[in-house]
Order: structure tokens, then sequence, then C-alpha cells
């Protein structure tokens, strides 16, 4: 198990205890963990994660920028950003721990069960003293991250999320070549109007419109039946490998098993989630200091969430009918997905989107080659897997979804080519704005 | 002085005996010690037997009564699910001894089995009764055989199954016998059920399989030998069977017995319809409107007294505000919509009280009757237990292990993360014992009378917690009245005495009937005692409630009658023997006599209605929008409005012809009527267009004085409108005079900011020409705005302008009358959550005068007001039309429900709140889920279902956000007449069966033809929020006017009339000089009725 693993959850004040007090890097992996558990706790849905990620950072993100001129402040950037003023002098307060803070406090400000953070900021300001911080010094920055959230959570307010419940309820398109609520909870469809949501770095939800999915048919020679058919072939006959694949990628924030009137809801980390564990995973293992760790976090999860609205907007704009239904009507009436069929619509594939941008973007921070071993779902009792690269994982975490029996092909590699145009627009951003890979 | 004191001394010396006896409790639970039964059914959770390996695992025992030994005495069986069975044998005075393995030492069960149901019945008819018992489980098959104990008449007993053909090894829950061939011999139906839920909801391929151990079986009795017919039969034997209650009546009355089963989980009950030829029909959907979804126990039983079998089923749904809100389930539209598209019918989560209507209809009355909420129940008995000639409800209930509980949903996902975490394993048994155990107090409701109950846990002494499940009555001590018997899981079975003749010194009657050899205790047989100017109605069928099975005497209370004056009984065979001045207060045993045959269904009586098929063919079709989608807070929806028509002469042949509004795949046209009565479309008007604007009233009236009829349509619905568009713009189109509609344009103002419910023509103005009332429904998507009503001045030449009113509310319906007789009409008007107003029309405007011309007036949530004369004083009366009393709302002037609107969040959209008083506290309707995704901040404030369970609108919301809402309140939910009586009106509620249901239309005449008013209600609301669910116990409802304002129920076979659905118009039509009523039904069609 990892050191921040531990460290969170054993005793933090040991994985704080032993950091030198200077730097604080080995503190930004366990703060945003522990949003991850929070939002575990709040079962927050795939989209809504990567927004509290992104939001939680954003924050934190301008702390360091204002104060390490080699990091381009957002708004160089940044579709919109926070425009945070701080009113103490740069170099008056420790930024870093007013950064590390800012990533709590603003996630308590922000998710459902918030409260649960307050425990970790305690904690945090705990180890601080015991590694001799002045008190002055703590409340100085603490002081400056409770104004630098407010501000975030300020700026928040105005990218249409509040204004999701007064949208049309999404009723499923009439017709057989549609999405229709899957088994067993048939559960609604999860934020239909989530391209409202503003992006953090890309200008628009359907900048990177992908490819138009393979038309629906029932005719057993059709192009649509094949895709059907492979899902259901790859299922009959998986080999190990495939398994572990899939259950390692599956990242089902709840899925839900019955015995008769019980539902019980296994949760797991959101594809977002998980990214942002590799994005910890990669920041350790290339040393990188405390500023650069924030970088890599804050860029990570605004990848994410671009690529959430991008695919949303997708989602809701071909309404495509998931393999489970169709197989189950056409093909096998008794089949189930290896994973459970996550609540919307399947064209494209979420997680070969998002693992896809993320990676891209990954990828110019930390270099083509990055090796790492990825243990994030070593909680969930799914063995680590090592990867060569960035692009190598997100590829795996992409065709897992056909390996789980949830996603046709098509909605893979055409969500891949959405997924690699948002980190390449991002890319293009960052290096316009002069944020230079970290490794070079 | 002195000498009253003493007189009045005495007085209370001599009441005080029975003043103390009225103090005590009906029941009295005995001690096990001095009954000497010390049944427990305990249930033993390991790591490898519990809920999560077996989700039935809670279902509980069950217990039988029957008189084993013919010595007068009902001795009782328990069965125990993992422990041994015990029978116990009656000594007597409430005293019983345990001979179970005297008996026989199989009747304790098979080790390592697990045991269910069990009944008594004289299966090989030798005048014994002999012991069923069911076995189910995650076993083998050995294991789970089911057993037939053959009483060898010395109180042993020796096991048959095999031999009688009935080892089944299936899923059992219960097992019941009863003669369905009329053969003269007992056969069986079994109840089974999966152990797997399917999730899976495309069911078509699950249909045509048959599962073996799951699905139910019949068997038929030949010269003691069974073989099953089910497949014949008809019986439906898929793997979505999940039979929990089963229960056996001759519910049509046709003498061929009938049977009712529950279904767990999705799939809807069966109702079985005896074809008379071996064979059943399932026709639940054509009897019931909808069904319990989680359905357990069964009873079926004339509750009101009416000589018809009504229907109680039992479900899951808690009585208090904190257990409802733990454990609701969110309303999911799409389920419901699925369920419904897999033939799985509705089906809402809470118990169903189905009243029969005699004509093969049923009308759930659950609500009004105060009984459709008892929590996690199982066993629903109907026995009169006050002995006073009306049957009271038991339910039992209870459950060991609260998995419902949406907290814990989320906290077996956590408890997984933290073990992982920890690096501990998952044990089942930590989770197990996690879930909170769920202790309730049975239920008992005594009958009022009045088709309604009211609880007396307290007052009868049934408030002690436990979780029971099997439960019988008998009358075991033989005192004349019925005792309770009551099966427990980890806590020793309870016995209640009943003290009924010794409190009230109640009569009563016991029946034992002796049928014929093969039948011997007369299984089947009907009993009707006519006493104290009333009917009673039993059907001797022990096998009812839930894995219980019923002694075979019927016990009648009699109340204060010292005799039945007549005891009527239908045999088995259908041959009838009637008794004659037969004392109370005695144990009767009668013979098979082989009397008259009694003919099976009563001959038709006329009627005063009857319908008329093919004279105007109109089927409506609905889009089948779902307002929710736009805003989830609402209660019901706004969309369906239709069909909408209208009459009037349009070609001045003295003839009523018709307007049929547009719907989902027809435009609106008119319906010309020839000279032959029929109806011929004019084809050169199309007034509106097919899936277009939704015509939500209509009126013709001559608009511009040129002597034809011009037709005025008002625009509604709601779902996908947006307000001021044209679609929400009203029309007039003008007549030219040959027949035809042509749409004027310019005719009106703009009318296009809201969506409307009616148009009301009257010269208001009495300046020779016709003005409008426009009323002013529902703003769409912004539910509850008061939208604005319109009052429309016509210039004499067809054109209108808006003249400034008054009116506030969400208006449904209004009317014109002369109430001050000033000879200028006043606007009555009503709509939700207002009251009935009426604005008096004085040539310097319209004021609100309702305070002075009625006495009362409560806020309602009125649908309708109908103009009528119902005491002959020439006068006009009211009947206005609310929501009706079955519902889960109960309101009153000290307890209203409120409804608090306002944007809390500053989001832009209006968040309603509906609040409604539970168990003294009012309490928001709205879920937990339902909050969070109207307004974001809530997931931050209520962090769990525990956090909100308790929360009122005050711990909701800050007192200073609190006291921006608006807020409109209901005070009473009842439909009222309002009889002018000199210039005032007098509230009088309708009859309890007028508020079954809400009342859209009224057609006021003389039906009977003996120059009194009588009522026709039509109505229903199927298009409500999932928890409110279909509003729909009405067929229509006539009235019988007494010329005094008081009403009595024609019940249909009476009456002719029956129609099923939400009625949207309705109105009176001459065709061919007679006069017909007139229909339309969403989604349905248009109906027509002939008045005899």
């Amino acid at each position: 198990m990892r050191k921040w693993f531990l460290g969170l959850f054993l005793l933090c004040q040991v994985g704080y205890a032993q950091q030198p007090a200077a730097d604080f890097r080995d503190h930004v992996q366990p703060a945003v963990f522990a949003l991850t558990m929070v939002m575990l706790h709040d079962v927050v849905n795939p989209p809504a994660a990567s927004r509290f990620y992104a939001y939680s950072l954003a924050g934190a993100y301008e702390i360091v920028a204002i104060n390490n001129r080699g990091i381009a402040r957002g708004s160089s950037f940044m579709k919109s950003s926070p425009h945070v003023v701080i009113n103490a002098k740069p170099g008056s307060y420790n930024y870093r721990i007013a950064a590390l803070y800012c990533i709590l406090e603003t996630g308590r400000l922000m998710l459902p069960s918030g409260f649960m953070l307050e425990e970790h900021q305690e904690k945090l300001l705990k180890t601080l003293k015991k590694e001799k911080v002045k008190t002055a010094v703590i409340d100085s920055a603490v002081a400056v991250a409770k104004a630098v959230a407010l501000q975030v959570v300020n700026w928040s307010k105005s990218d249409n999320y509040g204004r999701l419940s007064t949208r049309l309820r999404y009723t499923p398109v009439k017709g057989e070549a549609y999405w229709y609520p899957t088994p067993p909870a048939y559960m609604e469809a999860v934020e239909p109007h989530w391209k409202i949501i503003r992006p953090m770095i890309i200008d628009t939800c359907d900048e990177f419109t992908p490819l138009p999915p393979v038309p629906f048919s029932r005719d057993t020679t059709s192009e649509f039946y094949a895709l059907s058919k492979e899902v259901y072939a790859v299922s009959l006959h998986p080999s190990q490998e495939e398994l572990n694949i899939a259950s390692f990628w599956d990242c089902n924030p709840f899925a839900v098993s019955t015995a008769g009137h019980m539902a019980i809801g296994f949760k797991k980390i959101t594809p977002g989630g998980h990214w942002m564990n590799i994005a910890g995973i990669a920041a350790e293992k290339a040393g990188l200091d405390f500023d650069r760790s924030v970088l890599v976090h804050t860029l990570t999860a605004m990848a994410e969430t671009d690529a959430f609205i991008s695919c949303w907007d997708e989602k809701y704009r071909s309404n495509r009918i998931r393999p489970e239904t169709f197989i189950n009507r056409y093909i096998d009436i008794k089949w189930k997905p290896l994973l459970q069929t996550p609540p919307f619509p399947e064209y494209t594939s979420g997680h070969s989107v998002m693992s896809t941008a993320a990676a891209r973007v990954l990828t110019y921070l930390l270099g083509d080659h990055f090796a790492f071993t990825d243990d994030s779902e070593v909680m969930f009792e799914i063995p680590a897997r090592s990867f060569s690269s960035f692009m190598q994982a997100a590829n795996e975490a992409a065709i897992s979804r056909l390996y789980g029996g949830i996603h046709y092909r098509d909605a893979i590699e055409n969500g891949q080519d959405q997924g690699k145009k948002i980190g390449d627009r991002i890319v293009e951003k960052l290096k316009k704005a002069g944020l230079q890979p970290l490794i070079p | 002085m002195r000498h009253s004191t003493i007189v009045f001394g005495l007085f209370i010396l001599h009441l005080l005996p029975s003043y103390l006896k009225a103090q005590q409790p009906l029941f009295q639970l005995q001690s096990a010690r001095a009954t000497g039964i010390r049944f427990t059914n305990t249930i033993n959770e390991t790591e490898h037997l519990n809920v999560l390996a077996y989700e039935y695992l809670y279902n509980g025992g069950g217990v039988a009564a029957g008189d084993l030994n013919n010595d007068g005495l009902d001795d009782i069986f328990f069965t125990a699910n993992m422990g041994p069975n015990k029978l116990y044998l009656n000594q007597g005075k409430l005293q019983f001894k345990e001979i179970t393995r005297e008996a026989c030492k199989e009747l304790e069960g098979r080790p390592e089995s697990w045991k269910t149901g069990v009944t008594m019945a004289d299966v090989n008819g030798d005048g014994l009764l002999d012991i069923y018992i069911c076995y189910s489980g995650k076993t083998t098959t050995e294991l789970r055989r089911n057993q037939l104990f053959i009483n060898q008449g010395n109180l042993t007993f020796v096991e048959k199954a095999k031999e009688y053909g009935l080892d089944d090894p299936g899923y059992s829950t219960q097992a019941v016998f009863f003669d369905y061939d009329n053969d003269g011999d007992l056969d069986m139906f079994l109840l089974n059920h999966n152990v797997k839920k399917i999730d899976n909801m495309e069911l078509a391929r699950y249909r045509n399989e048959t599962d073996s151990l799951a699905g139910n079986k019949l068997y038929e009795n030949n010269d003691n030998h069974f073989t099953d017919v089910s497949a014949r039969a008809g019986i439906i034997q898929n793997p979505l069977t999940f039979g929990l209650g089963l229960a056996i009546a001759d519910i049509n009355q046709d003498g061929w017995q009938d049977i009712y089963v529950t279904n767990d989980y999705n799939e809807s009950d069966y109702l079985y319809i005896n074809n008379h030829d071996g064979t059943f029909k399932e026709d639940i959907q054509h009897c019931f409107r909808h069904l319990s979804q989680f359905s357990m126990g069964v009873d079926i039983a004339d509750y009101n007294n009416d000589g018809l079998p009504d229907v109680m089923t039992l479900d899951m749904m808690p009585e208090d505000n904190r257990r409802q809100k733990l454990l609701q389930l969110q309303e999911n539209y799409e389920s419901f919509e699925l369920m419904r598209s897999q033939n799985l019918y509705q089906q809402y989560m809470r118990n169903m009280l189905q009243l029969n209507n005699g004509d093969g209809t049923f009308s759930e009355i659950g609500q009004l009757a105060g009984v459709s909420c008892t929590d996690w129940s199982w066993c629903p008995l109907f026995a009169d237990l006050d002995n006073d000639g009306y049957k009271d409800l038991f339910v039992t209930n209870g459950y060991l292990r609260d998995y419902t509980n949406k907290d814990f949903l989320k906290y077996w996902g956590d408890y997984k993360v933290k073990k992982a975490v920890d690096r501990e394993p998952v044990l089942l048994m930590e989770l197990v014992t996690a879930m909170p155990s769920t202790s309730l107090v049975d239920y008992v409701f005594r009958n009022e009378h009045n088709l309604t109950f009211s609880n007396k846990q307290k007052e009868w002494g049934l408030d002690k917690a436990g979780i029971s499940s099997a439960a019988v009555y008998a009358d075991l001590d033989n005192d004349g009245d019925l005792d309770l018997v009551i099966n427990r899981i980890n806590e020793p079975a309870a016995i209640y005495k009943n003290t009924a003749r010794e409190k009230d010194n109640t009569s009563y009657l016991s029946l034992k009937l002796k049928g014929k050899p093969g039948n011997t205790f007369a299984i089947g047989a009907k009993v009707y005692v006519y006493a104290n100017g009333g009917l009673q109605y039993q059907e001797l069928n022990p096998g009812r409630g839930y894995l219980s099975s019923l002694p075979t005497n019927l016990h009648f209370g009699l109340g204060t009658a010292r005799q039945a004056d007549s005891v009527r009984i239908i045999w088995p065979d259908n041959t009838t023997q009637l008794l004659s001045n037969v004392a109370a207060n005695q144990q009767l045993s009668v013979d098979y006599a082989g009397g008259a045959f009694t003919p099976s269904s009563p001959l038709p009586k006329s009627t005063l209605l009857s319908q008329k098929k093919g004279i105007i063919g109109y089927k409506h079709e609905e889009a089948g929008i779902n307002d929710f989608k736009r805003q989830p807070l609402m209660l019901f929806m706004y969309s369906k409005t239709g069909p909408v028509f209208t009459k009037g002469d349009v070609n001045n042949d003295g003839l009523e012809d018709l307007y049929i509004g547009s719907d989902y795949s027809k435009p609106g046209r008119i319906f010309v009527q020839q000279p032959s009565g029929a109806f011929a479309i004019n084809n050169n008007t199309v007034l509106d267009q097919p899936d277009g604007p939704t015509t939500a009233d209509a009126a013709f009236f001559d608009a511009n004085g040129d002597g034809f009829a011009d037709l005025y349509i008002a625009r509604g619905g709601y779902a996908l409108f947006e307000p001021n568009t044209s679609s929400l713009q009203d029309a007039l189109y003008i007549n030219d005079g040959k027949g035809n509609l042509v749409l004027s344009p310019q005719a009106l103002p703009d009318l296009s900011a809201c969506s409307k419910s009616c148009v009301r023509p009257c010269d208001v103005d009495n300046d020779g020409d016709i003005d409008l009332f426009v009323g002013g429904r529902v703003i769409p998507g912004k539910y509850p705005v008061t939208p604005p009503s319109w009052l429309l001045i016509n210039n004499g030449k067809g054109e209108f302008s808006a003249s400034p009113l008054p009116v506030k509310g969400m208006v449904t319906d209004a009317q014109w009358a002369d109430i001050d007789k000033d000879g200028r009409k006043d606007l009555l008007l009503c709509g939700e959550f207002m009251p009935v107003t009426l604005y008096l029309n004085k040539p310097d405007g319209f004021s609100d005068k309702t305070s002075e011309y009625f006495e009362q007036m409560p806020k309602g949530c009125w649908f309708s007001l109908t103009l009528a004369d119902v005491n002959g004083d020439g006068q006009d009366d009211i009947i206005a039309g609310n929501l009706g009393l079955n519902t889960p709302f109960h309101v009153s002037e000290k307890e209203p429900a409120e409804l608090y609107y306002a944007d809390f969040d500053g989001n832009g959209s209006v968040d309603p709140f509906f609040n409604c008083y539970i168990q003294g506290v009012s309490y928001p309707f709205v879920s937990r889920d339902e909050l969070n995704d109207q307004i974001y901040p809530m997931r931050r404030k209520f962090s769990s279902y525990r956090h909100y369970a308790d929360a009122t609108m005050k711990d909701i919301f800050p007192p200073d956000e609190l006291a921006k809402a608006a807020r409109m309140s209901i005070t009473d939910l009842r439909s009222f007449c309002f009889v002018n009586r000199d210039g005032k009106f007098s509230a009088s509620p309708l009859p309890l069966e007028a508020q079954f249901s809400v009342i859209t239309k009224t057609i006021a005449d003389d039906f009977d033809h003996d120059g009194k008013t009588d009522l026709l209600l039509l109505g229903n609301h199927s298009d409500n929020r999932l928890k409110l669910g279909s509003i729909d116990a009405s067929y229509g409802c006539l009235l019988k006017g007494d010329g005094s304002g008081n009403f009595t129920y024609v019940p249909p076979a009476a009456s002719g009339f029956s129609l099923a659905g939400d009625v949207k118009s309705a109105g009176e039509l001459t065709i061919k000089n007679e006069k017909h009523i007139m229909i339309g039904v969403n989604n349905a069609g248009i109906f027509l009725y002939k008045v005899q």
C-alpha cells in the first residue's frame, strides 16, 4: 500500500510528520484524496465529481501562481477564471499552506458532505503545529485560503450548475434506437443537461463533436448488429486479462445490487477520481515540488471536467441504446454485462474521452514514456497495474468498456478521438500561456 | 338533599363493575404460563444463513387453528422456520397441552429445512382435519417436499404426502384446499415463490417459461389422489412469481370459487376467475384499477355488509412521517412506465382495500377507509372482533432487519470501503446486525359501519411491539368472541383473549356446517345472517390472511340482537337452506339438507341508465407527456384535458351538433347531427391541429348576434408550452351561416399568459350581447404562481376586450348565476387551494362576497362547479366537486394542507413545497432526494435520510426565507352540496361514496323520474405524482336526491352506470328527441348513456 494511502487513513499525522516542513509536496495528494473519500460517501456522479475536483484545486492553483512567477495564472489559458485577489502581500504568508488548506476549504464549502473535511483540516493544522510551524504563519495562510475559497465558490456560481434543476427533466427518447434506463435499478439518466456547464479551458461543449455513431439497426447483417454481437461475444469467453482490465477501470460510483427488497450500493471511485490518483502517483514519482504537484493535479482535473462536458453533450445528442438493452431485446434476454451499465446514454464512452484527454495533458507535462504503477483500486481488492505511459493507461481504460460489456467499439474509438482533441486543445492553450513541460 | 345523595351513591356502585370492565382493553395478552403455549419462531442468523443469502428469511412462520379431535375446541399448530413445529391441544379455558411428538414425531418438521405455511383441512373427506405443511428455502429438493399428515382419529397423524401426490418440492408459501370444479371433493392450490428476484424488466420471454419450483400449482383431487392440472387450468407458472398471499372466494358470486394470489415485487397480483369448466381466466386488470406493489397477505370478506366480498391486500407503507421518509422508494416514472409497458399494471406501495361494486368492478378505497398504511405488513384478517355486526380488521406487521432503510443502502457501500481500507474481511453478519430491527405494533381497526375504520391499537390493548407473522382468529374458549393467535419471530407466540362478551354483553352466533361426504366441513359454503335489520355475509374459506388457516366454524357478531331473524346457507353444491328465528349466543351445528338449487347470478334488473354504443365513433388518444419532468414537485399533471366537447346547433336545423376537440392524432371537428340521429363530420371545418395546442374547454355561443352559433376554444395544457406564446392563445371561430366555422383572428385580446380551464359565456352587462369569463388554470413551468383570469366584454360585433376582474387563484371551473336577484348574473368559481368564491356582479364591478352568502366555505382542491335545484325551491344550488377523501392527505380547518412557494435558491425556478399533517405535525411531502434535486444546496443541509426524516419547513428554511414564501392552503377535501336556503348557502358534504374520487363533472337530472333532482358524479384523476398514485375509485357515482338536499348512493347494479377512467367532459345531448348523457374519458373516448 502506498505511503499516501496509509497516511490518510491510518494516521494522517504520520504522513504529515514525515515531511520536511518547507515544501509540503506530499500533502497535496492526500488533500485531493480526502475530496475523493467525501465524494465516495456522497455518491457523486462522474461529471459532477470532475467539476468538484476542478473547483477545489482552482483556488490552490491561483495561490501558487500568484506566488510563483514560473506558473501562469489561470486567466492566461482558462475560458473563465476566478480572478483571485489576495490582499496579503506575497511573502507575508506561507502560500503552500494556504494552497493546501484552500483545497480542503473549497471542498468543504462545495461538497454535499463537505463537513467531513473539517476533520482533515484540523488534522492538517495539528500536523503543522507539530512541525513547529508558528501559529501566526498558520493563521495568516488559513485566512488567505478561506478568502480564496470563497472567491472560487462565488465564481463557481456562474457556471450554470445551479440552473440544472430548472431544466426540463429528461424523458427517454421514444424509439428502439434510443437509450432506456437499465437493470437492475432502472435509474434516471444522470445529468442530462450537463452540457450547459461552463467548461474550464475549452471554449464550448460542442467544440469537439465526435463522428456520429454507427446507425441503429436490428438487421443481423448490419454494422450496428455486428458491434452488439462483438460486445456479446467478448463477454462469452473473456480472458483473465480482459476481466482484470474491465474491473480495474470499472469506476462505477454506485453499482446497485439487489437481493429482494434490499438494494445494496457498491461504491467506487469515479473515472475522474481514478485519474486524480494517477496524477498524484505521477507527481510523486516525478519528484515534483509542491507547486508543480498542484499544477499537475489542477490541469488533470480541468481536463477531466472539459472532457465530461464535451462527452455529456454528445451522450444526450445521440441518446444511443446501451448494449445491455439491445442484447436483451434482440440477442439474449438473460445476458448481463460484466460491469453494471451506468445510468446514461452510451455514446461516446465517458471513460474513453476523459482518460484520453487527461492522458494527453499528463503526457505533455510529464513526458511520453512515463512508466508508473497504478494502485488506485487496491482498496476495492483489485490488484495494481503497471503502465509504460499515460496513453497506454488511457487506451486500456477505453477498451475496458468493451470488455465490461457497457460500450460498443465505435463509442470507445470515437471517444478516444474526442478526448485526444480536447487534450490537444488544452495543451495548445497551455503552450500559448507559456506553461512548459515539467520534465523537458 | 340527603335522599338524592344516597341515590347517587347507589347509582355509582351499580355502575362500577361495568365501568371497570369498560376501562380494560378488549384484548388481553395471555401469559405462556397460563396458556401452556411456549412456542417461539426463533431465527438464528449465521454467516451462511442470513438475509443476504436468503431474502425471505424473515417472512415468518405459519399458524393454523382447527378442531382436530372434534371435541368442540379449536387446537393450534405453529410452524417454525428453523426450529421444531408445535401442535397444541386445546383443553378449554385457554389452556393448551403440547402434543406434537405424541401426535406424530414428523410433525416437528424435517431438521435443517425451512418451513413456511400450514393448513388444516379434511383432505380425504373422512370428517377429520388433516395437516398440510409447506416448505421452502435454498435447500435440497428432498428437504423441501411438502408434507401431508392424515388424521388417524385418535390425535395421531401419519405422513402421506407422497401417497396423495402432494409431496411437491417447490418453494412453497402456503396451500389451500377448496373445491374448484364443484365436484364435491377438496382440490388444492399451492402458492409458491421464486428465490431469486429478476431485475431485468424485458419480461416477455420469462412469461413463457414454466418454473416448476417457483410457479403456483393447482392440484385436482381424484379419489384422494392429487394431480397437477395447473397448465390445463390456466395457472401462471413463470419464474416471476413471488406468491406471498392467497385467498379463495366467489368474487363474482356465480357459484364457483375464484382465487386471489398476491405477488411480491414487480409481478402483479393474479385474480383467477373460475370459467366453470376446470379452467380459470386471469382477470385482475379488468376488476381492479390498481394494486399493491409488494403485495403480502390478502383477505377477502364482505366488510360493508352488502353481501359482496371485498379484497384487502397488504404492502409496506409506514403510517408515520419519519419511517415514510426513511423507507419510501424514489419516484421513478421511467420504471413505472416500464412496468406498465410490460403489462405489470399500476402498482403502488400501500395496502389496497378493494370495495366490490357488484358489477365486476372494484373501487380501491384503502386511504378513505384509513387502512392504507400499516408499515411492513403480513397478515390481514377481517373479523368481527367487538361483536357489533361489522367485520373489523386486524393486521400483523414487523420485520427483523430493516434493510429498506435508505441510509443503510449507503452505509453498506461505506462499510465495504472502510473494511478494504482497514484490510479486514467483509463479514456479512456484521452487516446484518447493523441493520436496524423493526419491531412494530400490530394494527387493529374497528369497523365504523360507514365504509371506514378507526385505529384501536391502544384502546383494544394491542399496543405491544413485536415482529408478527401469521395470525388466526378463533373463539378458543368458546365464550362467544374471537381470540387472536399470532406467530412471532424471536419471541413467544401471542394469545390474546377477547373480552367483548364480558365487556359489552354482545350477542353472537357461531355456525358449524356439516357438509356432504368429500367436503365434510362444507368449505366454500356461503352464509347470510339477517339480524337487527341488517345483513352479514361470510364465505367458509379457512385459507386466508398469511401462512395461516382459520377454524371451520363461522362467527357472527350480532350486537344487541337477541336472535338472527334468518340465516340463509348456500351449500357448496349451490343448494340453499333457510333457518328462521335463530337464537343468538349459541354454537349452532347445521347439517347439509339438500335444499333448492340457487341460481348462480341474480336476474338482471332494470336500470336507470343504459349505455348506447355506435352512435358517435370517437376514440381519444393522449400524447403521454409527463408534466413532472418540468416541475417535479407539483401534485397533479395539467396536460391531460381531453376529450373536450361542447354542443350547439351550428346549422340552425333544430338538432344538437357537437364540437369535439383535437387530440394527439386528430384535429378538432364539428359533428353534425343528421335527422337519422347519426353524426356526420363537417369536412369543411378543421378547428385545431392534432398534437398542437391543447384544447381545455370550448363553448358555442352567438358572438356577433347573427343568430348562428360561434365557437370559442380555450387553450390549456402544460408540459411543452411557454407562457405568452401563440400555443396558449385562445381562438374564436365565427359561423359563416352555413354551419362552417372560420377563425376570427383579431376578435380576442392577448390571452396567452397562462393555460386556461374554462370559458363561460354570459351577458354580464345586460347590453344584449354575450360576454365571456375565461378561467386561468396554471402558468406552465410556474406552478403554483397565480395565473390571470379574464372577463371579456363583447362590443356586439364579436370583438372582445378584457375588463378587470379581481379573481385570484388557479381556477378550475366557473358558473354564472344571479345569486342576489338583481338581474345581473354573478360569478361563482372554484380552483386549487382556494374556496368556492362568489363575485357579485354590480354595475361598478365585481366583488368577492363569499363570506356573506356562505355559512361555511372551506378552501379545497376544487375541480368542478355545477348548478342545480336540488330542493325544488326554484333557486340554484351548487354541487362543488373536490379532490375527495381517498388520498394520502388528511386535512381540516385545524390541520390544513399548505403549499409554500418561492424561488428559494434564486436559480429562476419556482420551488413549491406541499405540506400536510401526519400524526399532528405538518411535514413536507417532498422526499430528501426530491428536495436535493430541486435545491442543490440542500444536499449539504441534509446529508442523510435520517437527518431529513423529521424535518419540517422550519428546519429546511430559515425564518426570513420562509417569510418571503407565498402560502396557500386547503382545509377540506370533501365534495359538497351547497343548498341555497333563503338566499344563503348551507354546506352539506355529499355521501361517502361521492368522496371516493375527484369529481370533475356532475350531471344533475331526475334520473328515476320521481320529480326530485338526482346527481351523476363523474371524475377520477390518474396522472398524479407516483406517491399519490392514480385516483380512480369512481366509475360514476349516481346519487338519488330526496328533494330536500340529501342524497343516497345508488350502486351500479341499479344505476346501470359504470365507466372507468378520467372523465374530462360530460353533458346531456338530445339525439332524435331522446335524452342522452355524453361523457368524455381521457385516452378512451366518448360514451353515451340513455336515460331510461
